[in-house]
């Protein structure tokens, strides 16, 4: 259940670097606490505005349970090793999202071939020109859907935690930039076992040796085409992000003017 | 009593020895330790949540939701290491008290042969 009388309290515990599932736990428990406090209040005579204000006081100003919690509690991952989550973060998400959806599509294609080897199915130039159709769709899925997926992710762990605009925009740039320059490349020659599979990276390019016979991967060759995607990539983030931000400016607008709505009353009492 | 450099430590064994007899949720338990100190202590009511918390952290205690009239709350129970850490805190605290009982005693004789 969200607080407002609280929200001045959790966007400083999460500034200082507490993480959100921490803050929402003590916040929701003030809440209660501070229910049950006005409702003492009330069984003891005060009315409605007195009873919440004498519970306010009874709970402590926002200044002591800031300082309660914040001496206590442990600063999460992301507040403490901003330059992993958000510079080698998104790296390592590139890396292990292709290689996971490479790893899922060869085992689809040792699936298919076993299947059609068991029912004697012949391949030829229309099941070559299915089977590339569908795995170019899996293909542009997995390298054009899931970069933005990180990015969109990691824009959410960085906003939830009021993480500085510079690492998310790191973050978010990074895994853009980064992820248009990926490629997954499957074409079915029409001969038995005859299908090739490519994982072209841009960040392979830089250590060609490691890549040089190895078959399966290659650097990216159409840099040009991978910059695209990226600015693409970026211009899509950006939306967005501007999106986001203006919808939670509203918001934020809103929870304000409850707050001063409620510090107004309790002031008037 | 609200003095910080009196109180460190103090919220810590009264909220462990609180819960050693029975499971509580915070303002259950904060109503309880008032009782139980005849209101002679009074914490922030609010301030006891990041001990709860620390605690659970730490292991000595642990939580569960549970509706009661129709909310739910959270009950925070002693664990085993926080048994064994209260009976350490108890003795710690009894040699204290005994500390300064003895020095109250001691200056009341030297005031006294003065």
């Amino acid at each position: 259940m969200p607080q407002p009388r609280f929200d001045r309290l959790s966007e400083r515990l999460l500034c200082a670097g507490i993480a959100p599932r921490h803050v929402r736990r003590y916040v929701r428990e003030l809440g209660d606490h501070f229910d049950d406090l006005v409702l003492e209040e009330q069984v003891g005579g005060a009315r409605c505005e007195l009873a919440e204000t004498r519970a306010l006081t009874r709970l402590g100003n926002d200044d002591n349970l800031a300082e309660a919690m914040l001496s206590r509690a442990t600063r999460s991952l992301t507040a403490r090793f901003p330059w992993a989550v958000f510079g080698l973060g998104p790296i390592a998400m590139l890396v292990l999202g292709v290689v996971a959806a490479l790893g899922i599509e060869v085992g689809l294609l040792y699936l298919i071939s076993a299947a059609a080897d068991a029912i004697g199915l012949e391949p030829n130039a229309a099941t070559a020109k299915w089977g590339t159709l569908a795995f170019t769709g899996y293909n542009m899925l997995a390298v054009y859907a899931a970069p933005l997926g990180f990015a969109a992710l990691i824009y959410l762990v960085g906003s939830r935690q009021r993480m500085p605009r510079p690492w998310i925009v790191t973050g978010v740039s990074l895994t853009c930039i980064l992820g248009g320059l990926q490629n997954l490349v499957f074409y079915d020659t029409g001969v038995r076992h005859g299908g090739v599979l490519v994982l072209q990276s841009a960040l392979l390019s830089p250590f060609p040796h490691l890549t040089q016979g190895a078959g399966l991967f290659s650097p990216f060759p159409h840099v040009a085409e991978g910059l695209a995607r990226a600015a693409a990539n970026l211009a899509i983030a950006g939306c967005f992000w501007w999106l986001s931000t203006r919808k939670k400016s509203v918001g934020r607008h809103r929870a304000f003017a409850h707050r001063a709505n409620i510090d107004a009353r309790t002031a008037g009492t | 009593m609200t003095n910080p450099s009196f109180m460190n430590g103090v919220p810590e064994l009264l909220i462990l020895r609180t819960l050693e007899s029975s499971e509580m949720y915070g303002y259950e338990l904060v109503q309880a330790i008032r009782a139980r100190t005849n209101q002679t202590i009074s914490l922030g009511e609010g301030v006891v949540y990041s001990s709860l918390h620390a605690l659970e952290s730490e292991g000595m205690l642990k939580s569960r939701r549970k509706l009661v009239n129709g909310r739910t709350r959270v009950y925070y129970a002693l664990t085993r290491k926080g048994e064994k850490h209260l009976a350490g805190l108890v003795r710690h605290w009894q040699h204290i008290t005994e500390a300064i009982t003895l020095a109250i005693g001691g200056s009341v004789h030297a005031a006294t042969a003065l």
